[in-house]
């Protein structure tokens, strides 16, 4: 058939298209902060999707590349009436040359990041700070604990809460993970940090965000059935005092030994 | 029809049925409570009547929920399912509920920037909630059989009695609607029961609580029906359970609901401040060393260590032994396999539920019910509904549960607190020195014992 070529030409051209239509739908697959955007709010979020958008670029070129040539041979060398098949054995430099450039390709990606991957997930690198908080997984929440006014970790003073991790915008937030009982992963989308919660290990993980709102946190790991319920609210506070602030109303919460008037009943 | 064509019709709609609803499971239907063939063995006319005045009152199945007058939930109930019905008679028209969006910061209706009319909000509805969240565990009917129960331990909560763990009103009422919303979002530390609060918008957990009520009056009208069907004769049956009968058990338990909010236990006293002197008091009557009679001696149950252990309660390798060694479901005749001595204390260590009950380990600061010295001040002065956790209240003063509340508060974080404690009445088991440190919790404890070294920096 004369005209495969055409319907092969035709899903490349949809898949480029998709490709280049897919950041202004509103189901931008990169989530960044409350106001939306194509870019992450935290500052190794943004190197991550540097390193995303070089090797969308590096294979989408490659992409468009190969698919250029695919339809150009399947038309150029279609069956015709008359036409004689030949036979030949192949091109040892043209294999030698489809070898080294994507391995070429590869080793230059994998030296580009290699300062990226050390920033983020080195022990080494992680900031000399107080620790923010011990977030610990366990089926199925995420069990945090903030270091009281003592700054000091498991003291009686601690603030002991689920789900629930605040931390100030523009100020490197440095927090020690760990499971209970089986991998879960620390995932927040926004920032673009993940790392798996391994039982027996603390780990440190650092992040910070540039923009005040509400975030999400999640479990990536399919850690059991209740795996969806792991999920966290994130705040950003605006300024220090914000977030002492709501350190304080928590903290009074936590101490609570009065009845307060009962909350809201019904709707 | 040529084979290749057969071939596509055959993938294709293989392929299709995977779209459809064809693979759903049937309708999902209550099950009836297993004490109404126990109780009314040989009388099959109670029986049907007991479960027609249930179909009455609340509705034969889920999808047919009904809501009798004067349950106390808001609106009627009508947010259970996420349908509702408009109009009478050939006019009625049954739709999927949608309610105006509200800003959840400001309170305020939001309303469509281009059009200025109010956004609806298609409702999920507390039985669609459930559905989601809540029904593998707790169960179709709240028995606390969904399919993920029997791997839970503890095993998730059975509404149907009305019973609820953790509460702030007295042993044996009703918990409020606040206790409710609070173990919904921030869950039941040390349980299986998570924290929903990341996951339903306020709008949804109050649904779910409605929803749960709703299931929680259901099985006690059951029960109510039930008992008052086993003192019935069965050759009268119709008229012993009849509608205004079934109405009168709804309404007695609808009563006791509406109670609850004004009979919130508030302390009598306010909270000392945790001092070494507070925390010594609390730990002498701990261990059941008061001298003014007051005796209460947690330690009977919880350990003279606070580890859980304590002499009143089946020891820990039996415990295990029985509940985490093999299939749920043989635990019967694992129990059946101990000495009659341990087979006593374990039918003493079971909930009203006859789930298997365990003292908390106090040096772990897991608190199910709250950590909040308040909560810490309902466990001890109200106990436990269901539990073992008696109320103590009455038996010793509110100042004197406060220094408990102390005691146990500081008790994770200062293990010398209770080193070398033993029980009245039994030999110390470690003499001299380590009984006289005991003594004396205030002093500062040795670096290398202290927990904190670890992680201070
Ligand atoms: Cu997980």
């Amino acid at each position: 058939m004369r005209y495969w070529p055409l319907l092969f030409a035709a899903a490349a051209v949809f898949a480029v298209g998709s490709f280049v239509y897919s950041p202004f739908d509103p189901d931008w697959w990169l989530p960044a902060g409350p106001e939306g955007g194509l870019t992450s709010v935290s500052s190794i979020g943004r190197r991550i999707d540097s390193l995303y958008i070089l090797i969308l670029v590096i294979t989408g070129v490659v992409f468009i590349g190969t698919q250029i040539a695919l339809v150009w041979a399947t038309w150029r060398f279609a069956d015709a009436p008359g036409r004689v098949a030949q036979y030949f054995h192949g091109s040892q430099r043209l294999e030698v040359i489809w070898t080294i450039v994507p391995a070429a390709i590869l080793v230059f990606i994998a030296l580009y990041q290699m300062g990226t991957w050390a920033d983020i997930k080195f022990r080494s690198s992680a900031p000399k700070i107080q620790p923010l908080a011990e977030i610990t997984g366990r089926q199925f929440q995420w069990v945090m604990r903030y270091p009281g006014p003592d700054g000091v970790l498991n003291t009686g003073d601690d603030l002991q809460l689920v789900n629930d991790l605040h931390f100030v915008k523009g100020k490197q937030s440095l927090i020690y993970l760990k499971a209970s009982d089986v991998i879960h992963s620390f995932f927040l989308p926004a920032l673009r940090i993940k790392q798996d919660a391994v039982p027996g290990l603390t780990i440190p993980v650092w992040f910070d965000a540039d923009t005040q709102g509400k975030y999400e946190l999640v479990c990536a790991e399919l850690c059991g059935w209740g795996h969806y319920k792991m999920r966290g609210n994130v705040t950003v506070h605006g300024s220090q005092s914000d977030f002492d602030e709501w350190m304080g109303r928590a903290l009074n919460e936590q101490n609570r030994d009065t009845v307060a008037a009962v909350g809201p009943q019904g709707r | 029809m040529t084979s290749r064509f057969r071939l596509v019709v055959v993938v294709g709609s293989l392929t299709l049925a995977g779209c459809g609803d064809s693979f759903h499971a049937g309708p999902i239907g209550y099950t009836e409570n297993a004490q109404l063939g126990i109780d009314l063995k040989d009388k099959p006319k109670l029986q049907a009547a007991v479960t027609r005045a249930m179909a009455n009152l609340y509705g034969p199945t889920p999808q047919q929920i009904k809501v009798p007058a004067g349950s106390g939930l808001p609106d009627g109930g009508v947010h259970l399912t996420n349908l509702i019905q408009q109009g009478e008679g050939d006019r009625t028209e049954v739709r999927p509920i949608a309610l105006p969006r509200v800003d959840e910061a400001s309170g305020q209706y939001m309303a469509s920037k281009s059009t200025g009319k109010l956004l609806g909000e298609p409702q999920e509805g507390g039985y669609a909630l459930y559905r989601k969240h809540c029904l593998h565990c707790h169960g179709v009917d709240g028995a606390g059989n969904g399919p993920t129960a029997s791997f839970l331990f503890p095993r998730p909560r059975d509404y149907r009695k009305g019973l609820f763990k953790f509460t702030s009103t007295p042993t044996g009422a009703k918990p409020t609607r606040e206790d409710l919303r609070k173990t919904l979002k921030y869950g039941l530390h040390g349980t299986s029961m998570p924290a929903f609060e990341a996951l339903m918008s306020n709008r949804q957990t109050e649904q779910v609580i409605d929803y749960l009520l709703f299931l929680s009056m259901r099985g006690e009208t059951e029960l109510g029906l039930i008992a008052e069907a086993g003192v019935a004769d069965e050759e009268t049956a119709d008229e012993a359970i009849s509608d205004t009968v079934a109405v009168e058990i709804a309404q007695s338990v609808f009563a006791k609901w509406k109670a609850a909010d004004s009979q919130v236990v508030t302390p009598e006293t306010p909270r000392p401040p945790s001092t070494p002197e507070s925390i010594a008091r609390g730990r002498e009557l701990f261990l059941g060393l008061n001298k003014t009679g007051n005796k209460v001696e947690c330690a009977g149950c919880h350990g003279a260590q606070g580890r859980g252990n304590g002499p009143s309660f089946i020891d820990e390798a039996t415990f295990t032994q029985v509940v985490f060694r093999g299939d749920p479901s043989g635990m019967p005749t694992r129990v059946e396999a101990l000495t009659d001595k341990q087979k006593e204390l374990w039918k003493a260590s079971v909930d009203e539920w006859g789930d298997p009950l365990r003292p908390a380990n106090l040096t772990r600061g897991v608190y199910k019910g709250g950590r909040r010295p308040l909560d810490l001040y309902w466990r001890l002065a109200k106990g436990i509904n269901g539990a073992k956790m008696p109320a103590h209240l009455g038996l010793i003063k509110p100042d004197q549960i406060w220094d408990l509340v102390n005691f146990v508060l500081a008790l994770p974080y200062d293990p010398t607190l209770l080193k070398g404690a033993t029980l009245p009445g039994t030999p110390a088991a470690v003499p001299a020195a380590a009984p006289a440190h005991a003594a004396s919790p205030t002093t500062s404890p040795a670096p290398a014992e202290d927990p904190r070294v670890a992680v201070r920096r």
